[in-house]
């Protein structure tokens, strides 16, 4: 493989992990950019999302890599994977914010990020507890297309991720741009109080934002485990870590900055763990957190959250 | 007024006694513990439970006292391990030369030869390590928060999880100094005047209890001055904190480093009790456990976190595998195979989350909260007839005569947010010992005005000079440390600190005591104290009968005007040359509102330069000489109180009309 080849692989292998962390980025930067908190339990209903989604695919009686599916069949398991696992986690992070943060919502302090941590540790240790701490094979019926372009390796999988990824994140810029709720998500972003005041449902407001953010980290998670092939109980720390930094490398609250942030350091993480080796990934990318923070802690876009005082 | 015998300061030693007498029962009993309980393993137990509440008071001082929430506190804790296992175990041996002799000498280092050349063997006593460790682990402390202290708080969350994780990282992949993942062996165990600690429990627990012991009096030490007040400010309301004087940065920076040498302390002491030290011991379990002791104790509160620590370690040790064993047994009688395989132990993680998330819908302020509930005013006390205040106390407030020049000079003052312009050029001049009165309608530019005095909000030109100092560019702490106190429009008191506290944090400035003062509390120290708590209470009653009884209550139990006068009494406190007051009178009725301005002209007349903006003209009639009126971000009018009143743009941006009819 000459150097391009290798470029052009990693920007490829980026551009699929940046799906992926665009998609978790892009539920922290929702509730982040309305409540102005970091959600820690977004962490692990990726993970959730992603062992949802692997139940569902066995449940179709795949199991492992061996059964291929076409057509039909391939997109309809597909179809029933994304929607349940969206489904599933959206109704998570529903529940999350009607019983354990609405109580606390204008508790100063924090109370509310410190019930995030305790729900993230209470729903990795649900599923470990439940289905153990091994790495799982995660159902993968797609067929090995692959197409060569010089010597890099496009697959089938790396597109698939894309055009879902791309629809998603086109649903919900649709979504928040032309949509009552999504305006009313937007002012709320902008001004909470101005917003109440003119007459926006500040509750139905913060419910929708976890669900959708919710929803999307289930579809992340069932990308991961297209991606990697398994599905484990500690992957949402290191993927939450990177689409958190994404998120605030766009610009926190900034919905197209988190897509261009999950971009960006998908194709940094390929591009270090070429370089300096995947041990020390971890390191980069927070070492970027911190420089974005301290040098321009409103990010590429801009930040849009209120700012409480 | 007959509430002056309970209500001084003085009262609080019967409360700090008892729980005194209390800690000296406890630690007697755990003295005594090992002569008449002599079980190794308990002991063993025990002494991690040590190790365990002397990292929850670590994390204690930056949670509970400064309120820097710190997810990745056990990267200390490892710092302070590795520290004490690189220097005492075979990992690190650089080759021999004579410029090693001299460490050789006092035992730091010794000669060995493993055949080859000879090699340098590290041999760091344990009891110089306790000290160090916690030196460099307070080192580390402040090169992690030097970049990141700035912060908002809810970054800073994430920012320390991803340190704690790159010092694991480090420690999983530094192979060199850390032996990588199968971790240091051979580390050296304590020695106390040759006789060697070796692998029995007891010497260990007896460390661990001199380590509490020790670390539980420094945080009451450092809780209890200018120090844990700043720390404190800094919690509640790090707005009001640095316009209070305290400087932001620093003090975090104080209770990140001194949490560190908690942590690293412990980490020394940890390591020296297993000789071995590897990566796992200090993953982000360690982070969240000790995150939960502190919660469930009570954030703030140093016996809290000790009792969470304790519990905790109890029921992961004790009371968990005792009730597998339970249902074990349970299952054995009832055929169930599920109940004889079940392993609660494993069921840690969750109850941890569980707790957090119980406590923080339930009960916030912990097992054993920080607060002390204080008993409500007898009905006597608060239906008293109001006494005015005097002001005897005060007479050295004053510092220089009226009418000798300019004090506050404000030039061209230029404030933009975004496209608004939110002050225009302003100027205006307050002369030494004036009162002027800046007036005008909502969203006209005056807090902002405030603001920009006070560093608050920065200008994009002009000059603010006072006294002859440019306050531009200045912090707020420096601002207030150059004589200018505010009040905020819309109250800015430390909710959950007392009326007193909150007034000695007024005086944060003007005092000197640091963090070893506060610890060792020399004669210095206690008279700074007592003269900063009767001056104090000198200000408090300022206000009469209004705020004195009411010195030990948390200002959230004062009614709306008396948090007012708390927050003026905090200002006067840090000794200002020049008062700045937001609307001092907003939410009094008329008799509250002259009252007070009564007191404030009492004020001026002791010296004092009065700034203020103000709604209720008669109150500005009363004590202005000057006044100022804002419209938009311009400077409409200037002039005595009643030839404003008149002026017809004045009336205009008032009230809508051309004035006069």
């Amino acid at each position: 493989m000459t150097a391009g080849d290798i470029l052009l692989q990693q920007a490829i292998n980026g551009l699929s992990l940046g799906a992926m962390y665009s998609l978790l980025a892009l539920g922290f930067t929702l509730v982040y950019g309305i409540m102005e908190l970091i959600n820690f339990a977004h962490f692990n209903v990726f993970m959730v999302g992603s062992m949802i989604a692997m139940l569902v695919l066995q449940a179709f009686g795949l199991s492992g890599q061996q059964t291929i599916l076409t057509g039909l069949p391939l997109i309809g398991v597909l179809l029933v994977g994304f929607i349940v696992s969206m489904v599933g986690c959206g109704l998570i992070g529903v529940l999350i914010e009607r019983f354990l943060l609405r109580p606390l919502r204008n508790v100063k302090g924090p109370a509310a990020m410190i019930t995030t941590i305790g729900v993230s540790y209470i729903l990795f240790n649900l599923v470990l507890l439940t289905l153990g701490t091994d790495s799982k094979n995660f159902p993968n019926p797609l067929p090995p297309i692959k197409w060569e372009i010089g010597g890099a390796v496009l697959r089938l999988r790396e597109v698939l991720i894309w055009v879902i990824a791309l629809a998603l994140m086109g649903g919900l810029t649709y979504f928040v741009t032309y949509t009552k709720l999504g305006k009313a998500m937007r002012a709320t972003a902008q001004d909470p109080e101005a917003a109440r005041m003119m007459g926006v449902e500040v509750d139905r407001v913060v419910m929708s934002a976890f669900f959708l953010g919710s929803a999307l980290a289930g579809a992340s998670g069932m990308i991961f485990g297209l991606y990697y092939n398994l599905a484990k109980v500690d992957i949402g720390f290191a993927a939450g870590l990177r689409a958190f930094t994404a998120a605030v490398l766009g610009g926190i609250g900034n919905v197209p900055g988190a897509m261009l942030g999950g971009v960006l350091i998908g194709l940094i993480e390929s591009g270090s763990g070429q370089v300096i080796g995947a041990a020390w990934t971890d390191v980069v990318i927070f070492g970027i957190l911190v420089l974005v923070l301290v040098f321009r802690p409103a990010g590429l876009l801009g930040r849009l959250a209120p700012n409480k005082s | 007024m007959n509430a002056t015998a309970t209500a001084h300061p003085s009262a609080a030693l019967t409360h700090q006694q008892r729980s005194l007498l209390l800690a000296t029962l406890a630690f007697i009993f755990f003295t005594l513990l090992p002569q008449f309980w002599d079980n190794d393993g308990d002991l063993d137990s025990l002494a991690n439970a040590m190790s365990y509440a002397t990292l929850a008071l670590g994390l204690n001082i930056v949670v509970g006292f400064a309120g820097l929430l710190d997810l990745g506190y056990a990267a200390f804790f490892a710092i302070g391990a590795y520290y004490y296992g690189i220097f005492t175990s075979f990992q690190v041996m650089p080759p021999w030369s004579e410029s090693w002799a001299p460490l050789a000498y006092v035992g730091l280092v010794e000669k060995i030869n493993q055949g080859g050349p000879d090699l340098v063997h590290f041999t760091l006593s344990f009891w110089i390590a306790l000290p160090t460790g916690g030196l460099v682990a307070a080192l580390f402390g402040v090169l992690f928060g030097l970049p990141v202290l700035r912060l908002r708080g809810d970054y800073l969350a994430i920012v320390t999880l991803g340190f704690g994780e790159i010092v694991q990282i480090c420690a999983r992949n530094l192979d060199w100094l850390t032996n990588g993942a199968a971790g240091l062996n051979g580390v050296q165990g304590p020695k106390l005047f040759g006789y060697r600690f070796g692998v029995h429990a007891e010497p260990y627990y007896y460390v661990g209890l001199v380590l509490v012991a020790f670390l539980v009096f420094v945080s009451f030490r450092l809780r209890g001055s200018r120090i844990g007040r700043a720390w404190m400010a800094i919690r509640e309301d790090e707005t009001a904190a640095s316009a209070m004087g305290v400087n932001l940065v620093h003090y975090k920076l104080l209770a990140f480093a001194m949490g560190a040498a908690f942590a690293g302390m412990t980490g020394v002491f940890f390591i020296a009790k297993l000789q071995t030290a590897t990566p796992e011991m200090f993953n982000s379990a360690v982070s969240s456990m000790l995150l939960v002791m502190v919660v469930l104790g009570g954030m703030g509160s140093v016996w809290g976190v000790v009792i969470g620590a304790v519990l905790l370690q109890m029921m992961q040790t004790w009371f968990l595998p005792q009730m597998s064993v339970w249902l074990h047994d349970i299952g054995k009688m009832t055929g169930s195979p599920m109940l004889q395989n079940v392993d609660m132990v494993q069921w840690t993680q969750l109850i941890f989350g569980v707790i957090l998330v119980l406590m923080m819908l339930f009960r916030r302020e912990g097992l054993v909260p920080a607060v002390r509930k204080v008993a409500p005013l007898t009905m006597e006390q608060q239906t008293a007839h109001v006494v005015r205040g005097g002001f005897q106390g005060l007479d050295k407030i004053g510092r220089w005569t009226p009418g000798t020049g300019v004090a506050l000079d404000i030039k061209d003052v230029v404030v933009k947010f975004g496209g608004l312009v939110a002050l225009n050029k302003v100027s205006l001049q307050v002369p030494e010992g004036g009162v002027v009165a800046v007036i005008g309608p909502n969203g006209s530019g005056k807090s902002t005005l405030f603001n920009v005095i006070t560093g608050l909000v920065a200008a994009d030109s002009g000059s603010i000079t006072f006294q002859g100092v440019e306050l531009l560019g200045l912090a707020p702490h420096r601002v207030l440390e150059n004589g200018v106190a505010r009040t905020f429009q819309n109250i800015r008191l430390f909710s959950n600190l007392t009326v007193l506290e909150n007034v000695l944090i007024g005086e944060h400035a003007r005092l000197t005591t640091g963090p070893f003062g506060a610890v060792i509390r020399p004669p210095s120290v206690l008279k700074e104290e007592s003269r900063a708590t009767e001056w104090a209470m000198n200000i408090i009653a300022l206000f009469g009968n209004r705020l004195t009884p009411r010195w030990d209550q948390p200002v959230t139990a004062l009614s709306y005007a008396n948090r007012r006068r708390v927050e003026i009494a905090r200002a006067i406190a840090s000794r200002p040359k020049i008062l700045l007051l937001d609307e001092p009178t907003a939410g009094m009725n008329p008799a509250e509102s002259l009252e007070l301005a009564e007191q404030i002209k009492s004020l001026h007349d002791l010296g004092l330069t009065i700034l203020l903006i103000e709604h209720k003209l008669d109150v500005v009639t009363r004590l202005a000489d000057n006044v100022i009126v804002l419209d938009h971000g311009d400077k409409i009018a200037e002039g005595l109180p009643d030839v404003v009143r008149k002026d017809e743009e004045v009336l205009r941006a008032y009230l809508g009309r051309a004035g006069g009819h």
